[in-house]
């Protein structure tokens, strides 16, 4: 799962007030487990996942998944 | 799940069976391929078809004795196809110079073949092909046999020669002037592995196995006029090419008869209907062979027999391009691999378990069934996506839960004592029925839960007027039939759902249920047949219309009849009585009563498949000009989505003055739910005179929601208050991102196995929202 996306780099964790920073992250569903570079607060850990991310590649993924 | 009889119910299905022609034509030419060609000019593809399957297609094109013709289905609508007409057109216009074949080293053995007929030649041609060496046995001086009979017109000396020379170029040894009696016969079987007999008469008779052409158990094999009950020559070829595939097989030492049933000519079990085609005569030669044009006209006639009943009437097999036993054999694939994807399983979850393929076979074949089966093993095994059917599970345990869920026997005498009093006691038909209350409840109205979602209004007007009308006390219960759990396989739940229901009517002792919902009354039927059942639509017809004069402007409706009451005829009727007594025209659809379609919402493929719902949808509308009146509030959803003017019944018999009904939009997701939650609060109050104990939910947050987004959270099965939780923890934790750029947030929340995000803006008190979207995937914060 790559991240491919373009408007994140204005966001930042309101509750911090920190720049998120692309790093490597947990993600999971059923049987699957996976790393993946995501933006991310460093001192909270909140993960900023975007619409395109969300209904592309992680839809797709879940599909795959699904049907595993 | 049992997938031998899957596939056994697979090899039911008819669709590839061959039409009639190509099951009678003794060699089995692919006619509905050979007459596509030609009606597409492409003579050449057709020649290569009659080249594929007639033996010397050269001259038997031109000599066949045609038994397609006579049985072919076209007979019944203006005339037979003139398939032997279009074999002679296509040696004219599509023949080609043949390809070189390179033989194969001759290791198979040695036969001799006597008689130089046409179906010894066959047999000799097709045995040197398969790599033997042949020896021919001819009486006379010239090959052919009886074939030169036939030199005329359309077979002429000059392709006979031709055709002939090509067999002796083969360079098979031929003995000329060779007569074969008994005594040369056996020396014949004692020096050749294997003996044809293709002569025309025999001094004694031959016993021989229909079959195989074997005869008596030995290494010879007769075919031609010795074995053909008629001079066809057709069936002489066949017989020369079925005699050397088992000479082939008995050389090679394997089983003669295995897997031969299909050879020559055969019953097709296809049933084919072509009543509904308009005839059309055949298209007459202008000179002996057929022009070009001539023949792809009358090749068009063909109708292409193929049993494709199911598949018409439905969009979903279309739209899948999948016949049943196609179907079948990949619900079989998909249910065996343990390892790897599961590609069926879209395909599996976009039928609306509707039950129009059944209805449409003659055969019975219900995919239905199937499909639902298939669904339901895999939940069993855990194979079930589970963002299929999520939404509509938390739906059902939605109206199943204290938010909704209700019972309650009817008002008694005691606690409505204070209406008995005049005039209300003399006009209103509800006060006179609670005067008449006996404390016993005979029936129980089961409204389900898509109804008071779109209609919250009239539960109740529904309720007073039941209590009113029927004989006995009438009692309510609210809750959802589990019809969500039945159509996503999930058994388990729906037992437990069912015997949740048992339970009350037990403690209600054991009402008639009154229904007023379609997908309730399949349930029912399938789950609970114990229970006695009422259609609301029944007891209007019986009882009277509600409200008398109601008439507005007479129209012509087409009913639409809501999937699950397929067979349930008298319901049919009672719903055509309201319409017509409320006066109102009716034309009925093409797909009506027990052959009707699926709106788009049945077997939860609105929530599965929305592309495959929308297909449903847009069929469906387009099907009549006329206003469409339905009596299922989902059906009533889906074609006012859709776009098309639709009345509910509920609609005439309760008219509401808000705007026009046939065009309302219905609620959305998560008005329904508030919808449920006001008729549970709406019966406490006014019917039960209690104070509700559950409030209603309450939004904290005021949202703005442009409609563009409004669009999207319904797309997306959103509730409003997974929204408001999101917005809840944003707020009050501050766990949300902001971009000082544009002064938006964006926030997330995990609620059960979903991560809601919510995009939002915020202006004094007012919560702009700018996206909403979910997804499934937990992302590990750590
Ligand atoms: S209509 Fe066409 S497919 Fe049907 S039997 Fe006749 S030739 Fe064959
Ligand atoms: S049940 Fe309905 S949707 Fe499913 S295959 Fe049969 S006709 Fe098509
Ligand atoms: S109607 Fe459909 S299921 Fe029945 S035989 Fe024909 S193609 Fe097969
Ligand atoms: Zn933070």
């Amino acid at each position: 799962m790559k991240h491919e996306s373009t408007d994140q780099t204005a966001w930042r964790c309101d509750k911090c007030q920190q720049e998120l920073e692309l790093t490597k992250v947990k993600v999971k569903y059923m049987e699957g487990n996976f790393e993946v570079d995501l933006p991310k607060c460093p001192s909270c850990h909140q993960v900023f996942i975007d619409e395109a991310l969300a209904l592309g590649k992680m839809k797709e993924v879940e599909e795959g998944l699904e049907d595993k | 799940m049992n997938l031998d009889k899957l596939l056994a119910t697979g090899d039911r299905c008819i669709h590839k069976e061959p039409p009639t022609c190509t099951a009678n034509c003794p060699v089995h030419l692919e006619i509905i391929d050979f007459l596509a060609e030609i009606e597409q000019g492409n003579f050449q593809n057709a020649y290569k078809l009659m080249e594929k399957k007639m033996p010397f297609h050269k001259i038997l094109g031109r000599i066949c004795d045609h038994p397609c013709e006579a049985p072919c289905e076209r007979s019944k609508a203006g005339g037979s196809i003139r398939i032997s007409d279009l074999e002679k057109a296509v040696l004219e216009y599509g023949a080609y110079k043949p390809k070189k074949v390179w033989p194969l080293p001759k290791n198979k053995g040695t036969v001799a073949v006597i008689g130089g007929g046409l179906s010894g030649l066959t047999a000799a041609v097709d045995l040197d092909k398969k790599g033997c060496v042949v020896t021919i046995y001819e009486k006379t001086n010239r090959l052919g046999g009886r074939l030169w009979d036939f030199v005329g017109d359309s077979l002429t000396e000059e392709v006979l020669l031709q055709e002939l020379k090509a067999v002796a170029d083969k360079k098979m040894p031929i003995h000329f002037e060779t007569t074969v009696d008994k005594n040369k016969l056996s020396e014949l079987l004692a020096t050749y592995d294997a003996v044809y007999l293709g002569t025309a008469a025999w001094e004694e008779e031959i016993k021989w196995n229909p079959l195989t052409f074997q005869a008596n158990e030995s290494a010879l094999f007769v075919g031609g006029s010795l074995v053909n009950q008629s001079d066809s020559v057709i069936f002489s070829a066949s017989s020369g090419r079925r005699a050397a595939i088992s000479i082939e097989r008995f050389l090679s030492k394997v089983s003669l008869t295995d897997s031969r049933e299909r050879e020559g000519a055969f019953e097709t079990p296809l049933h084919f209907d072509i009543s509904g085609k308009e005839p059309l005569a055949p298209i007459l030669k202008s000179a002996a062979i057929y022009s070009q044009d001539e023949a792809m006209a009358e090749a068009k006639r063909c109708v292409k027999c193929q049993c494709r009943k199911c598949i018409e009437g439905c969009v979903h097999l279309r739209k899948f391009e999948m016949s049943p036993d196609a179907y079948i054999r990949q619900i079989n694939h998909s249910e065996r691999i343990i390892l790897g994807t599961h590609y069926a399983n879209k395909m599996i979850n976009s039928c609306a378990e509707c039950g129009l393929c059944k209805e449409e076979c003659f055969l019975n074949i219900s995919m239905s069934d199937v499909i639902h089966e298939t669904r339901e093993s895999m939940v069993e095994r855990g194979k079930m996506p589970a963002s299929a059917h999520d939404f509509a599970l938390k739906d059902m345990a939605f109206s199943n839960s204290s938010r909704f869920s209700l019972v309650r026997k009817q008002p008694s005498k005691e606690e409505s004592k204070d209406l008995f009093y005049y005039p209300l006691i003399s006009f209103s038909d509800y006060v006179k029925g609670l005067y008449k209350g006996t404390g016993k409840t005979a029936y129980l109205f089961y409204p389900g839960c898509q109804l008071p979602a779109s209609y919250p209004d009239d539960i109740k007007s529904i309720y007073e007027y039941l209590v009113g009308h029927v004989q006995g006390d009438v009692g309510i219960y609210l809750g959802c039939c589990g019809a969500p759990a039945d159509w996503g396989g999930q058994q388990a739940l729906m037992q437990e759902n069912i015997e949740a229901i048992k339970r009350v009517w037990e403690e209600m002792e054991r009402p008639t249920f009154i229904l007023a919902c379609s997908s309730c009354m399949r349930i029912f039927e399938k789950y609970l047949p114990e229970i006695k059942l009422e259609s609301l639509w029944d007891i209007y017809v019986r009882e009277g219309l509600p409200n008398k004069d109601h008439i507005k402007t007479p129209q012509t409706l087409s009913i639409h009849d809501a999937c699950g009451t397929r067979e349930n005829s008298d319901l049919h009727e009672s719903v055509r009585k309201i319409v017509a007594k409320l006066g109102y025209g009716i034309e009925e659809l093409e797909y009506t009563k027990e052959k009707t379609k699926c709106c788009g919402y049945g077997g939860l493929v609105y929530y599965a498949n929305r592309e495959q719902s929308n297909a449903f949808v847009s069929e469906r509308i387009g099907e009549s000009e006329n206003d469409l009146l339905v009596y299922c509030a989902m059906c009533k959803d889906l074609f006012v989505s859709g776009g098309k003017r639709t009345y509910h019944l509920l609609d005439l018999i309760y008219p509401k003055a808000d705007g026009e009904a046939a065009t309302r939009k219905m609620p959305t997701l998560s008005e329904r739910h508030d919808n449920r939650s006001r008729v549970k609060q709406i019966l406490l109050k006014e019917i039960w005179r209690e104070e509700p104990e559950e409030t209603m939910m309450e939004d904290q947050f005021k949202l703005i929601i442009p409609d563009d987004v409004k669009q999207k959270i319904e797309d997306r099965y959103i509730l409003s208050e997974d929204i408001q939780a999101v917005l809840k923890n944003a707020e009050e934790n501050n766990e949300r991102f902001c971009n000082p750029e544009t002064g938006e947030y964006l926030a997330r929340l995990r609620r059960d196995n979903v991560t809601f995000w919510v995009k939002y803006e915020k202006e004094e008190n007012d919560y702009i929202l700018k996206s909403v979207y979910s997804h499934r995937m937990e992302i590990v914060e750590e």
